[in-house]
């Protein structure tokens, strides 16, 4: 069977203890992004930025089945995607504030970064395509090495979406695309942009499906692994849906569902429920992430401008 | 040639409002909804959402959803299907979110929308208006802040116009949705909350035609879209310095209506070309062409390009350096005296 639904530990049932790390970076991520919207009040930065605010879970829960020979092409939504993968706050916050050890020299801002093997990008969809020419390489010449694309339900609508999915089945790739389908592109909801299902579509082009319901990083991964460990060993593409909640705005102060939607997306966020399951823990590691944030806003705020010359920490690959 | 047409600043009368570009755009779609039943509304966003920058607002709600639709997130399927939808008698107007997110239908643009009318030997119209808020000046990022103009004015069978101010956006929307041919609407995304007054019993101008903004005898300043705020200022920073700049809204940038801009260079003997695009094939290499071509006698100095750079645009942190501004349109200007 080509597609199933990943259950276990779902929304209701309460979330198994995270080990210490897993946890900090989920908070990491929290907090990062609560400080941004804060910057954003505070006019220190300008133009705009998306938050994974409700998503963390998802690139967390994926970072430890990821290694350094995969790709990860990020999108618009991205903060939590680059975090998981380099842990470095105080790279990406210089890089949205045009300061000094900026991962891109300011160039890239909130949604466009490249570093090393990850690469995002804010037009929707364009990064597929590309990432099943990485993919492709991969397999010839680094095998066991996949390319991992995040995507929102939204850009199904794209049609390079459809255009790679069926380049990676034919060609045989190992190619993950990750989605988080959090029922909402900006402010119009799944129902009325898309018809069937992401299931179907992957069905189509006979690409191994997985719909994941779970909120929980523990039970995630002891679910996806196998299918993941396929990608990397059989070349078989793999799109793995995450039923997930967009808890923050479509970017800042944007969101056009009514209180009452919004108060059932925030009592689904994961925050709450290690809040409450695991208070010592929680509370212990909340604080360390919130003043590291701070700490860190401080320092970065006080450097000079980021400049084109110099070094920048990502871009030692080859 | 016919005469260069004055700017009539409006005295407030009792049929005058004050609006905001956005407004004007918003108002404009709104009077052609309501003259002309064909008229349709689609893009992402812009039913409940009213669009990004909100120029939709409301139409969902007066109009219903059968005439203002919540498209997918698709530019190449938006586009297609309000070419199926003109060629079947609809007059749609599809709104792109950014500049930056043209390109995936970039290929209905050229390949069908563009191409339609003459395959078919004039018989088959395709009314589709495609909007696209254009330009920097807002500190946002890639893809947010570009001017791929010239990428449309380049395709025969397209025609490209852009609004610099309120009143303007509120005539050439209805003009341009009146047009049997298919017209990229460039909106100069940071001049959207600039006011004016508006008088909704006037007569406009003519889509297609350039327009003298303010008369002056130094130099001829052109320009379109956002820089058109930026050439007033500096005409209005020039005059106390005693150097009296013509300036002209080009408006139509295809097809170009220069005949203003010829008329004028031919007094003043210098033109300076100012716009946000980077130089390179662009708008203001082909104005600084035909006038070099048409007033060649007339000329006392070489036409002068201020423009972006031929970079991709950059940071919000640099954008101040890579626009246009006062300062570097009256040095231009004073290069041009100077030759
Ligand atoms: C090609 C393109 N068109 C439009 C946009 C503007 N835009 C940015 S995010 C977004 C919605 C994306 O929705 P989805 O894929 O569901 O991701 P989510 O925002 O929910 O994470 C849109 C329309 C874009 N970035 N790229």
């Amino acid at each position: 069977m080509l597609t199933s639904e990943l259950r276990p530990g779902g929304r209701e049932t309460a979330p198994t203890r995270l080990d210490d790390d897993d946890l900090e970076l989920l908070l990491l991520i929290r907090h990062f992004e609560r400080n941004l919207l804060d910057l954003f009040s505070a006019g220190k930065l300008n133009g705009t930025t998306h938050t994974c605010i409700g998503q963390e879970y998802v690139p967390v829960a994926l970072a430890r089945l990821l290694d350094d020979r995969d790709y990860v092409f990020s999108n618009h939504r991205g903060h939590g995607h680059y975090l998981s993968r380099f842990r470095d706050p105080a790279g990406l916050l210089a890089e949205i504030m045009g300061r000094d050890g900026a991962v891109c020299h300011g160039v890239g801002g909130s949604q466009h970064i490249f570093r090393e093997r990850f690469l995002s990008t804010g037009v929707q969809g364009e990064s597929l395509p590309v990432a099943v020419g990485v993919a492709l390489h991969l397999k010839r010449h680094e095998p066991g090495a996949l390319a991992a694309v995040f995507v929102g339900d939204g850009t199904w609508g794209e049609g390079s979406v459809y255009e790679a999915l069926n380049m990676a089945r034919l060609w045989q790739v190992p190619l993950l695309v990750v989605v988080e389908h959090n029922e909402i592109a900006q402010s119009t909801p799944t129902t009325l942009q898309m018809a069937g299902t992401i299931a179907a579509r992957a069905a189509a082009f006979g690409v191994e499906h997985r719909r994941v319901e779970s909120a929980d990083v523990n039970a995630i991964r002891g679910l996806v692994a196998p299918a993941v460990e396929r990608v990397r060993q059989a070349n078989r593409p793999l799109v793995l849906e995450f039923a997930t909640t967009r808890i923050g705005p479509h970017s800042k102060g944007d969101d056009t569902r009514t209180e009452e939607e919004l108060r059932s997306v925030r009592a689904r966020d994961w925050y709450l429920a290690y809040q409450k399951v695991f208070p010592d823990q929680f509370a212990r590691l909340d604080t360390r992430q919130r003043e590291a944030i701070e700490r860190i806003t401080r320092d970065v705020d006080a450097r000079t401008p980021s400049r084109w010359e110099g070094s920048c920490p990502g871009q030692s690959e080859s | 040639m016919a005469a260069p047409t004055m700017h009539r600043p409006t005295t407030a009368t009792s049929s005058t409002q004050t609006i905001t570009l956005a407004k004007g755009l918003n108002m404009g779609l709104r009077a052609a909804m309501e003259r002309d039943p064909r008229v349709i509304v689609m893009g992402e966003d812009v039913g409940r959402l009213g669009g990004v920058f909100r120029i939709t607002d409301g139409l969902q709600k007066d109009f219903g959803e059968q005439r203002v639709l919540d498209t997918p997130l698709a530019e190449s399927g938006i586009i297609g299907t309000a070419i199926g939808l003109a060629i079947r008698g609809y007059r749609p107007v599809c709104e792109i979110q950014f500049d930056g997110f043209v390109f995936p239908g970039f290929d209905q643009l050229v390949s069908q929308l563009a191409k339609l009318h003459y395959r078919s030997q004039g018989k088959v119209k395709v009314p589709v208006v495609v909007r696209i808020p254009f330009g920097g000046g807002i500190g946002a990022v890639e893809h947010h802040s570009e001017s791929p103009e010239s990428y449309f004015a380049h395709t025969a069978g397209l025609k490209v116009v852009a609004c610099s101010n309120p009143v303007d956006a509120y005539w050439m929307i209805q003009q341009a949705i009146a047009t049997d041919d298919p017209v990229i609407f460039f909106e100069p995304k940071r001049r959207y909350w600039e006011k004016a007054e508006l008088d909704p019993t006037a007569r406009p101008e003519p889509l297609h035609t350039s327009r003298v903004l303010r008369r002056g005898s130094a130099a001829t300043v052109a320009c379109y879209g956002p820089m058109v705020r930026t050439c007033l200022d500096a005409a209005a920073a020039g005059a106390e310095d005693g150097i009296d700049l013509e300036v002209i809204d080009l408006r139509t940038l295809s097809p170009l209506d220069l005949g203003p801009v010829f008329e004028s260079v031919r007094h003043t003997g210098r033109l300076v070309m100012v716009s946000e695009a980077p130089s390179e094939s662009s708008i203001a290499a082909e104005v600084a062409a035909r006038v070099q071509q048409e007033c060649f006698y007339s000329l006392e100095a070489p036409v002068l390009r201020v423009t972006g750079f031929d970079t991709p645009y950059p940071p919000s942190k640099l954008e101040e350096e890579f626009l246009p501004d006062l300062d570097r349109v009256l040095h231009a200007v004073d290069r041009a005296l100077a030759w």
